[in-house]
């Protein structure tokens, strides 16, 4: 168990591309944190340095107190889980699992004992002579969590690792790695572009985009307080809701493309272009006021416990999503006037996407 | 169900005709070996065994009058087995670690000189032979086995094989492994060649085949009676059918033609076991 420490971590790959642009990090001992991001942002690039399976072009990558920029993946002393699981095939569930221990050269007793002890948290026991190829999705994941458990690592470091199997079992799997995790108290990095994984996982989120970290903070902070327009629509699901505005004279107001004025408490400077958002959850329907959006149905979504309901607002067509609880239907093209409060409005610079 | 057992019918049918067609020249050419040569000489080829075949195959195999040289076929097949047997394991471990080195070190030049062994394919062995000659006889490796395996040990086809099958390994095996610390030593023992097996197998039946059947590399490197192979032995046995005005020795070419054959079927059949138990396993 350690901290992890990242300074000025950057890297540049052999054909030129820079696919990590300088991210600063201190995840703190047994705290689980999670990489989240588009496809492409360099979360596995990011995870596979820390793991030294990629060098480090510039900055430093500590592991407890010990910078580990030159120091080979396997005395790092932390085990990574891959996304597909990279089991060795020829070797039965327990050999994958002891591998790493008789390379260290532990002795065999001391390796029994470990194996069998991660084949009983993991539920493995009877699965143990069996080869991965034997083994069900969920299965041969469990192993491939085994064998880092085994190892009794420093930390865990996971790359997309649920991404194979199905939506129910990921929602296992998910409970069990948190509970693993929390028992085991070993610092955790873990990755995925699965945003709820995201935000149950975590006690720490690390939003990147392009190469850097957009956000740092707990699951809760970042829903509530996102640092950039990228973030706000990364993270929540469906999507916050984004309108282009103008601050009005007085600051009271900001006022929509099509002159709606939604009521402000925000301290911000007046004429200023922003743009709005607003998370779907968060927008109600009301009788029309001052401070309401009128907007056009275009389709709704039922899924039981909630209805989305996708409409067009202003004469620019701008999307706008809905979020209610139960079931409601509407036809396409009827109009509804939504209203939002004033504090669960965002707003971010037009040009830089920065929150105000 | 009525029209498919029709038509397995007429596919054993027909699968039956082809065996017993290939099958059948084999099959006379054992009939007869069975027989005198005088029988032989009278009778023409047989389709049935006679009573000679204790007579005749432990007199080639044991006596070295009955064939031309002086080399019993006992010690042919031998000869031969060292040949088949160095040809084929030497070409897949020197093979197996040519392609490992290119697949996973990143040296300067490897890919030059992946290309370079990969010419060499169009290269049959009889256009270098002259050159591979000298060099082997300026060696003083003439008339030994390791003059005969060594110059032939590299393998284009069989280095080329096994880099598009390192190729398809999964590059997240390599990274499990360095992080369960293993060294690139550990990881081929370790990883890739139990994973190899079919490969291997493969590999090792083309090359067994290929080596056993070798003449014209064998006839040029060896003088000494005592090295040569039974491809050669049935050259020279039917070489001196004809000859001193005897009566020919078809019983005894026809035997050494059928012993000649055995190994190969034997390592085919063997080898095949592990090629499929290696194709299902490996499967997934
Ligand atoms: N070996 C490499 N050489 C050059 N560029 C690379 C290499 N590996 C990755 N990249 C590039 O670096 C960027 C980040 O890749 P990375 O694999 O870290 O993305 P990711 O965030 O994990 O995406 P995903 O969610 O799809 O797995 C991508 O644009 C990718 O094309
Ligand atoms: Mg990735």
């Amino acid at each position: 168990m350690a901290t992890l420490n990242l300074k000025q971590v950057e890297k540049t790959y052999a054909n030129g591309y820079k696919a990590i642009h300088g991210i600063n990090l201190e995840i703190s001992d047994g705290e689980f944190a999670v990489l989240v991001g588009p496809s492409g942002c360099g979360k596995s690039t990011l995870l596979r340095m820390i793991a030294g399976l990629e060098t480090i072009s510039d900055g430093e990558i500590s592991i407890g107190d010990r910078v580990v920029n030159t120091v080979a993946p396997a005395d790092r002393d932390i085990a990574m889980v891959f996304q597909n699981y990279a089991l060795y095939p020829h070797m039965s569930n327990y050999a994958n699992m002891a591998y790493g221990l008789k390379n260290r050269g532990y002795n065999k007793d001391e390796i029994d004992r470990r194996v069998r002890e991660a084949g009983t948290i993991l539920q493995l026991t009877e699965l143990l002579d069996r080869k991965p190829r034997q083994l069900s999705g969920g299965q041969r994941q469990r192993v491939a969590m085994g064998r880092a458990i085994v190892r009794e690592p420093k930390a865990f470091l996971f790359d997309e690792p649920l991404s194979n199997l199905d939506a129910k079992l990921r929602v296992d799997m998910r409970l069990e790695i948190k509970n693993l995790q929390q028992r085991l108290g070993t610092t955790s990095v873990y990755v995925t572009h699965d945003q709820v994984e995201a935000m149950t996982l975590a006690d720490r989120l690390i939003v990147m985009n392009g190469g850097v970290a957009e956000q740092i903070g707990s699951p809760i902070d970042i829903y509530n307080t996102p640092a950039t327009r990228f973030v706000a629509g990364f993270i929540g699901s469906p999507s916050m809701n984004f309108l282009d505005g103008r601050v009005s004279n007085d600051r009271s107001h900001v006022v929509l493309t099509d002159g709606t004025r939604l009521a402000l408490d925000h301290n911000v400077a007046e004429n200023r272009d922003v743009v709005v958002g607003v998370r779907p959850e968060h927008l109600s329907i009301t009788t029309p006021t001052e401070s309401s959006i009128a907007a056009k149905v275009r389709i709704t979504e039922s899924l039981g416990a909630e209805t989305l309901v996708y409409l067009t607002f202003g004469s620019k067509n701008e999307a706008i999503t809905l979020r209610m609880q139960g079931t409601h239907t509407y036809a396409a093209g009827d109009e509804l006037t939504l209203y939002s409060n004033p504090s669960q409005i965002h707003l971010f610079d037009q040009a830089s996407g920065r929150r105000i | 169900m009525y029209q498919s057992k029709w038509r397995s019918l007429t596919n054993h049918v027909i699968l039956i005709l082809g065996s017993l067609f290939m099958i059948m020249p084999v099959w006379i050419a054992f009939a007869s070996s069975t027989h005198t040569r005088e029988f032989l000489f009278q009778n023409g080829l047989q389709f049935l065994p006679g009573g000679h075949f204790f007579e005749n195959y432990g007199k080639i195999l044991f006596d070295q009058s009955a064939t031309k040289g002086r080399v019993t076929a006992l010690q042919m097949l031998f000869n031969s087995m060292v040949l088949g047997l160095g040809f084929a394991i030497g070409k897949v471990i020197i093979s197996m670690m040519a392609a490992y080195a290119i697949v996973y070190f990143r040296f300067r030049l490897a890919m030059p000189l992946f290309w370079v062994i990969f010419a060499t394919l169009l290269l049959p062995l009889e256009v270098r032979i002259v050159p591979s000659y000298e060099v082997v006889a300026k060696l003083g490796l003439l008339n030994s086995y390791t003059g005969l395996i060594l110059p032939l040990i590299a393998s284009a086809t069989g280095t080329f094989f096994f880099r598009q099958f390192y190729r398809s390994v999964p590059d997240e095996l390599l990274e499990a492994a360095r992080l369960d610390g293993a060294g690139p030593w550990r990881f081929f023992i370790d990883i890739l060649v139990p994973l190899s097996v079919t490969m291997i197998a493969a590999i090792f039946i083309i090359m067994f085949v290929v080596g056993w059947n070798q003449y014209l590399w064998p006839l040029l490197m060896t003088t000494d009676d005592q090295l040569y192979t039974i491809v050669i032995g049935i050259k020279q046995v039917y070489n001196s059918l004809y000859e001193g005005g005897q009566i020919p020795q078809f019983p005894k070419a026809f035997a050494l033609t059928i012993m000649a054959s055995i190994p190969p079927v034997l390592v085919v059949v063997i080898f095949q076991r592990m090629f499929v138990r290696g194709l299902v396993e490996t499967e997934k």
